[in-house]
């Protein structure tokens, strides 16, 4: 009896440190201006807000990871970027996972919301709409893309991984978004 | 170890877990890396 009950107070104490680990990093991101590395941040408030023609996103080879912000429900995050034929993309994976479906809820919210973001990239702030890409040629150039920035092993990306890339999209454990201009709506393809 | 003091340990350790995540440099980004690493292999 004696045994059993240090066991669970060593478990207990473990539990512990860890959930408050985690909300103390939740509670203390929330209102930033940003994400941190995993825990959602606030309103991007800080960089200037760009105007003006849509840019030439090919900038975007040399960036690992932008902020990105939902207007609604107001929140940021760390996360990838993609560019592909002059437009540019985010990934969210493990979207069929349990644990990912509470990582990634922001996926979520934005596939069921209106979409709309800020995304700082740079530290200039760009107004956004994404748009959710599930399928359609245009996912042969993301995910090749994809493979060849966030896996250099895989330059150039061979068409075996193309294809699985696309797999993944298709059967919704991976979802794109389009960061489209705000009001844009998705190409038919 | 009595109830009592269990609490007072359990109080103790949140106090410092709390103090140690916000006010040592470096230790949440090193928290928070290591539970990236760890939804990235388990989440799949």
């Amino acid at each position: 009896m004696g045994v059993l009950r240090i066991i669970l107070q060593i478990v207990g104490i473990v539990v512990l440190i860890l959930a408050v680990t985690i909300i103390t990093l939740r509670i203390d991101n929330q209102d930033a201006d940003g994400p941190s590395i995993l825990f959602p941040g606030g309103k991007l408030v800080s960089g200037e807000l760009y105007a003006g023609f849509e840019p030439d996103w090919s900038f975007t080879d040399e960036v690992q990871t932008i902020e990105l912000q939902l207007v609604n429900p107001l929140s940021s995050r760390t996360i990838f970027i993609m560019e592909s034929d002059g437009k540019v993309y985010i990934p969210s994976g493990y979207m069929r996972s349990t644990l990912g479906r509470i990582w990634k809820d922001w996926a979520f919210q934005a596939d069921e919301g209106d979409g709309l973001a800020v995304a700082r990239i740079n530290g200039v702030r760009y107004e956004r709409q994404l748009i959710r890409v599930k399928e359609g040629p245009v996912l042969d150039g993301i995910v090749a893309k994809m493979a060849t920035k966030y896996n250099p092993g895989a330059t150039p990306a061979t068409p075996e991984a193309i294809k699985a890339g696309r797999e993944s999209i298709e059967v919704g454990n991976t979802w794109i978004f389009e960061m489209a201009p705000r009001g844009a709506q998705l190409d038919e393809n | 170890m009595k109830t009592k003091n269990y609490l007072i340990l359990c109080a103790t350790v949140t106090v410092a877990v709390v103090l140690g995540v916000l006010y040592v440099p470096g230790l949440s980004d090193t928290i928070e890396q290591v539970m990236l690493v760890f939804l990235a292999t388990n989440a799949r």
